[in-house]
């Protein structure tokens, strides 16, 4: 660049060498003033190409020196990439153990699991929230006591020291009734005595309401005392399946195969089965017996039935002669056959009975 | 149960077959097998039973011993998820095939400090929110 300009400059010099030199001999040339002319503008056409490379070199420094920037932040991007690499590489994972054999489970599986074991290893909401809230509930309710002999305190005093000391006597002794008693006597009767009465005794409900004395609360609370173990407690060992085991051991009976419940169900059988053979065996003789008795009381009807067909028959006047020893006789063969009947009701309950 | 006399031979079985898979189990008194050794191995959880235990002298009985280490089927499916009080089971269960804790168990102090340890944490777990209470 600076030869293609030093050239312009040498020509620029000569033409205006010429040019001078041609004034100093007193003999312009036009030719020289215009080459001067050309000159000068080669040069500036030069000093332009001068600017543009000048930029151009600027504009290659700025590049320069943003790759360079660009490479470093490369550089520093792989070099953390490379650091995280490292860092996950060396991040000690969860060991598995290798050798464990692993097992599938689903999701469902393991909410039941969840579900059923909540029973077992959740304690109890208040335990879970309560156990710190109970003491500053019972500080709170320690405070909450001259609390409210504070709040009782100054209800009275306009009223006077006799209704205040009513009022503390009648806070304690936890009934409202007596407060107005004991202060109406001792307020000698001015207003501000008589609006004492009245608004001391709401203070107390509420703050009976509020404020149980500390050793009334373990009586209410169910849950007092109440422990919360993660495992099956002496109870819970007693009442169950090895107890009763050792109980059988204990009964001398050989706990294996043996079923109480079967047991049960076996005796239970038999009973059934005893009383079903009872009850058949009473019906049996039940039916017998009614079937005896109705028998009876054919043969008595009958037998009745005869004896007045006889006596129809005797005390009838227009009856035939021989129509009397034919009724007897009849009667006599009916009688013979109910007897006979009877007999052959028996000879058939005996073919029953041997059924 | 615990209490049977028991020869170290007759520890060497077969896990019972878990509920479901098949109806015709043995019963003894009542229970099956997995029953029983269900509620066994739960009522292992309870450091006064494994002191009561110890009082026998159970936990020095090799059957026994053999036994406890029979009874390790539970830390595996499909028997692991009937144990409903799995932290303490576990634990014990694992805490029991060592000879040292069979011995110290015996000591109340040991028991005492289980109880109450296995009580508290039995409740912190549920509120890590409540970082007080530790």
């Amino acid at each position: 660049m600076d030869k293609y300009l030093d050239t312009r400059f040498e020509r620029v010099e000569k033409a205006l060498a010429t040019f001078i030199d041609s004034i100093a001999k007193y003999n312009p040339s036009e030719k020289l003033a215009e080459d001067l002319v050309a000159a000068d503008r080669e040069l500036a056409a030069g000093l332009k190409e001068l600017e543009r490379h000048q930029n151009n070199h600027a504009r290659i420094l700025q590049l320069r020196q943003e790759t360079a920037s660009l490479d470093q932040q490369t550089k520093d991007i792989i070099g953390g990439l490379w650091n995280m690499r490292k860092e996950v590489k060396s991040t000690p994972a969860t060991q598995y153990p290798a050798t464990g054999p692993k097992y599938q489970f689903t999701t469902h599986e393991l909410l039941n699991y969840a579900k059923r074991i909540s029973r077992t290893t959740l304690p109890p909401a208040h335990l879970l929230y309560n156990s710190e809230p109970s003491e500053s509930q019972q500080a709170g309710g320690q405070g909450g006591q001259p609390m409210e002999i504070d709040s009782a305190a100054p209800t009275p005093m306009p009223g006077g020291g006799g209704g205040g000391t009513a009022t503390a006597a009648g806070t304690p002794a936890a009934s409202a009734a007596p407060t107005p008693a004991a202060s109406g006597p001792s307020g000698p009767g001015p207003v501000t005595t008589t609006t004492a009465p009245f608004s001391q005794p709401p203070p107390p409900p509420s703050a009976n309401q509020t404020a149980l004395p500390e050793d009334f609360k373990p009586h209410i609370n169910l849950l007092t005392g109440y422990q919360f173990h993660p495992w099956p407690t002496e109870d819970k060992v007693r009442m169950g399946g090895m107890a009763a085991y050792q109980s059988l051991v204990s009964r001398a009976v050989d706990p294996k195969g043996y079923d109480p419940e079967e047991e049960e169900r076996r005796k239970k059988e038999e009973e059934e089965a005893r009383k079903e053979a009872e009850e058949r065996a009473i019906r049996e003789r039940e039916e017998e017996e009614r079937r005896m008795r109705e028998e009876r009381e054919r043969m008595a009807r009958e037998r009745e039935r005869a004896r007045r067909e006889e006596a129809e028959r005797s005390g009838s006047i227009s009856g035939p002669a021989a129509g009397a020893p034919a009724a007897a006789a009849s009667s006599a063969g009916g009688g013979g056959r109910s007897q006979f009947t009877f007999l052959d009701g028996m000879d058939d309950d005996d073919d029953d009975d041997e059924d | 149960m615990a209490s049977d006399p028991m020869s170290v031979n007759s520890s060497a079985r077969e896990p019972p077959a878990p509920p479901g898979s098949g109806a015709d189990e043995p019963k003894y008194g009542g229970y099956t097998r997995f029953e029983l050794e269900l509620e066994f191995v739960q009522a292992l959880g309870n450091p006064l039973y494994l002191n009561h235990l110890a009082s026998r002298k159970l936990l020095s009985n090799p059957a026994f011993i053999a036994y406890l280490d029979y009874l390790q089927y539970w830390s595996r499916p499909p028997y692991l998820k009937y144990i409903t009080y799995p932290g303490p089971t576990l634990k014990n269960l694992e805490l029991l095939q060592q000879e040292k804790f069979r011995q110290d168990i015996i000591s109340p102090d040991l028991v005492e400090r289980l109880r109450l340890e296995g009580m508290k944490a039995g409740i912190d777990w549920h509120r890590e929110s409540f970082p007080s209470t530790a």
